[in-house]
């Protein structure tokens, strides 16, 4: 493939391929959020200090307590989308995977469920006022639950890919897929979700102290430790991931179809380093580092997206799947779909619009008082 | 042509559709109590801002989080699940559905993030809202989850109706089809009780208010089950639009669903009455037992109707499209030639248990074309239903499938195979002895071969209808083009 992607792809295919990479680009900030939070979540609990619970100042930790259930239907209902998309894209490959995997791999519904209800705990005056091994239990055992579900999404992802092997683990009735690259992919997803929370968090505390609410100090210099100890760490999972890797995946990732793509993200990360080194000296990130922080982890992860997404395309062929990307493409809906997509987005700016200028509202009475 | 072959698990002595139907009727009863719950509430704000009940709000409040902790994290997450799990049984059904559906499930899918927004929105900030606000963001989500049904019941009233999408393949003609509006006000109404008894059961749960008080809230409830009075005409209408052989699966002519069809007449039946006599007319107090008992029966009530929709189905999972095997209705004639797990790539997990190849053949025919309806010796187990026929009888009746029950998809595969299966079944009822003969007779598997070509390759649901019925019309239509 000699064109940037999706563009070399026929007109069908490169509509989906580009659908997908879009949703599933909402989907990692979500879950990113979730799974760095509640990694935050769980270490923070078996650590020292108690960083903030219950406090009436706003810390991390009650940042994340308060809003991880939210951001876990986020990312559900975000991850809706692109499974909707790989479905038309790649049809057998995927559902194969899910067949072969079976128990295993469904175990994630359950799971996801108690870890779920598990965030809600963490939110109840009931946990606060229990014992420190108790709340650690419940903040380890909600990571569990997420980070079955995201080493269950990489085996799966992994097994899609290698049609050969199909028949032999079917044959073995074997649920589990070993595979070289399994450790360090899942390792790079799961630590390069830290920059992600890192930023979202930041802008939820400079929310907070615009509303006139008193933030922890140092949290600033707390998150930019993290954020750049995620972004190192996500650097030694990708190497070890390129050393792992397929020569064909390596052309398809520094070739014409994907190679812009992770330049920006390698670019991205490191301008989100020199961002992060900034507000790390002054303690106090401002508007105008957060937004460019922002704009360069959106570049990182459509870029990274781009990355999975071609490493994919290396492995399978989508050719015979042309005529019906095209025959899914000429059926109807599309219209309708996006009429709804607009309204409803216009109807979500307006539910936040109700939230947020009450939210004003009752900081204008709280000050005129 | 290419058939596409997938990993075929067994879920031990359970059937697929045991697995399907209990996440499925759990799911549809949580998804149907958010709709509902949403239109229960928006009702409570307006008695709360009109002052025609002070009470209300504070009611509404407690009854929102029990909605959010059910509804957003079960609710949502078994609806993921069932996709996965029907992935699980019939990879192909859940892909012609996205093929065919998939713009609607995005649209779907913008009123799942409106609702998720509008229900968090309120959720979060709800009691330090102003009256107006508060409706708006209950309006919003009650609308967002109505049309999530609304979306959703377009493409499963298709796969029982497909209206005039069989000849033209348009999405809408599909998603509008025959059992669309009854079944979406059907179901509405159904979510509309749901929640209303699921409101009786918190009520009783909030030790703040009075018995009085408590009886107040139960009377304003209860209004919201008045429209249970329609279901018998709803009723009576889906079944009249539904296709004859379904029809009478429920009218007796299949003893299981005619039992699940009474199973959710029954209880929609007492609930009904409770709800009229009881809650509406005499205005009486429900306790939690009551309630809690009122609701189960509504959730047996879903079951048994899940169940029969499901069911009636049969023998296709996609009607006159797809089979409840995976198998096209176009492909069934291709794969009497070439066999129809020749191309099957996946080889038994345990070829050494069986004697010779035609047992390996038998057991890969039973996993290819039974084994989503039917195990080997559980749930509707084979040898339990062939184990009186003779040799010859379960040659006849294997290739004329369609004729020994109307229900069942035609055999799909050439003579070898239905003598293979016959064998594999005769070896299963004789205990799986480590001897075996096989059988290579010509003279029988001619008479396969005619009894297969006898059978032909078409449904026995539309071979048993009326001449000049518009499906049979369509039918002769098709086999003459």
């Amino acid at each position: 493939m000699d064109r940037l992607f999706p563009f070399g792809f026929p007109g069908a295919t490169a509509f989906y391929l580009g659908l997908y990479v879009l949703t599933l680009v909402v989907h990692v900030l979500f879950m990113n959020y979730v799974l760095a939070g509640v990694g935050y979540l769980a270490v923070t609990a078996i650590g020292r200090r108690r960083d903030g619970d219950g406090l009436e100042s706003v810390s991390i930790r009650s940042v994340l307590t308060d809003w991880m259930p939210f951001a876990t239907s986020a990312a559900i209902t975000a991850g809706v989308a692109p499974l909707l998309f790989v479905q038309i894209l790649y049809k057998k490959n995927f559902y194969t995977a899910n067949l072969l995997l079976f128990h295993r791999w469904m175990a994630i519904l359950p799971l996801l469920i108690v870890g779920f209800y598990l965030l809600y705990l963490l939110k109840t005056d009931w946990i606060r006022r229990r014992s420190r091994t108790l709340l650690a239990i419940i903040s380890i055992g909600a990571l569990v639950c997420f980070a079955f579900t995201g080493l269950s999404w990489t085996e799966n992802h992994l097994l899609s890919t290698d049609k050969g092997s199909c028949p032999g683990l079917y044959e073995s009735g074997s649920m589990v897929y070993s595979h070289p690259q399994l450790l360090p992919r899942l390792g790079m997803w799961a630590v390069g979700a830290i920059p992600t929370m890192c930023v979202l968090v930041a802008w939820q505390l400079l929310v907070a102290q615009r509303r006139g609410r008193v933030v922890e100090s140092g949290r600033t210099k707390h998150l930019a430790v993290a954020a750049l100890t995620g972004i190192l760490l996500t650097g030694a999972c990708a190497g070890l991931y390129w050393l792992r890797m397929s020569e064909p995946a390596r052309e398809a990732v520094t070739g014409p179809l994907a190679g812009p793509y992770f330049i920006a993200a390698i670019a991205g990360l490191a301008i989100q380093v020199i961002a992060w080194v900034s507000p790390d000296r002054r303690n106090d990130c401002q508007i105008g580092v957060l937004l460019a922080l922002s704009a360069e982890l959106l570049v990182t992860i459509t870029g990274m997206t781009v990355v999975r997404e071609t490493i994919r395309l290396a492995a399978v062929d989508l050719n015979p799947l042309y005529a019906q990307h095209a025959d899914a493409a000429a059926k109807g809906g599309l219209i309708v779909f996006s009429v709804f997509l607009l309204v409803n987005v216009g109807l979500m700016g307006w539910c936040l619009r109700i939230v947020s200028r009450n939210g004003r509202q009752a900081l204008h009475s709280r000050n005129s008082a | 042509m290419e058939v596409p072959y997938y990993p075929v698990n067994e879920f031990g002595p359970a059937i697929k559709g045991m697995v399907i139907g209990g996440l499925g009727i759990f799911h549809v009863f949580l998804a149907q109590f958010a709709i509902g719950g949403g239109m229960l509430m928006c009702y409570f704000q307006w008695l709360a801002q009109t002052g025609r009940c002070p009470l209300a709000r504070t009611f509404l409040d407690g009854y929102f989080k029990v909605l959010v902790l059910i509804s957003f994290v079960l609710g949502a997450l078994t609806g993921v699940g069932m996709w996965f799990t029907t992935i699980q049984i019939s990879p192909r059904t859940i892909g012609v559905m996205v093929d065919e559906f998939h713009w609607v499930w995005a649209t779907e899918w913008t009123f799942f993030c409106l609702e998720v927004v509008a229900g968090y929105c309120f959720y979060r900030c709800g009691k330090n809202l102003a009256d107006r606000s508060r409706m708006t963001l209950l309006v919003l989500y009650t609308v967002a989850a109505w049309f999530s049904l609304f979306w959703i019941n377009g493409i499963l009233s298709w796969q029982l109706t497909p209206g005039a999408w069989v000849e033209n393949r348009g999405i809408w003609s599909g998603f509008f089809n025959p059992s669309f509006w009854p079944s979406l006000i059907f179901r509405t109404i159904v979510s509309l009780t749901i929640a209303s008894l699921a409101a009786c059961v918190v009520i009783n749960t909030m030790k703040t208010l009075a018995r009085d008080q408590q009886r107040e809230l139960i009377n304003r409830v209860s209004v919201c089950l008045a429209p249970m009075a329609l279901m018998p005409v709803l009723g009576y209408w889906y079944l009249a639009v539904i296709p004859e052989d379904s029809r009478s699966w429920v009218q007796g002519g299949s003893a299981a669903m005619t039992m699940f069809m009474a199973m959710a007449v029954g209880a929609s039946l007492l609930i009904g009455l409770y709800a009229v006599v009881g809650l509406i007319w005499k205005k009486l107090f429900i306790s939690g037992a009551t309630a809690t008992l009122l609701l189960a029966l509504a959730f047996g009530a879903t079951a048994g109707g899940e169940f029969v929709r499901e069911g009636v189905r049969k023998p296709f999972t996609i009607r006159e499209y797809l089979y409840s095997n995976s198998i096209r209705e176009d492909e069934v004639a291709y794969l009497r030639e070439t066999g129809s797990v020749a191309a099957d790539p996946f080889p038994l997990r345990d070829a050494a248990a069986y004697p010779d190849d035609q047992l390996r053949l038998g057991a890969k025919v039973f996993r290819f074309q039974c084994s989503v309806c039917h195990t080997i010796d559980g749930v509707n187990g084979l040898t339990h239903l062939t184990g009186t026929w003779t040799l010859a009888q379960k040659r006849m009746n294997i290739a004329q499938l369609q004729r020994t029950k109307p229900f069942m998809p035609p055999f799909a595969g050439n003579a070898e195979e239905v003598e293979a299966i016959v064998q594999y079944l005769d070896w299963e009822n004789a205990g799986r002895p480590d001897e075996w003969e096989a059988t290579h007779s010509p003279e029988a598997l001619a008479e396969i071969e005619v009894w297969l070509d006898d059978a032909g390759t078409r449904p026995g649901t539309m071979a048993a209808k009326k001449p000049g019925s518009s499906e049979n019309v369509r039918a002769i239509a098709k086999e003459a083009s």
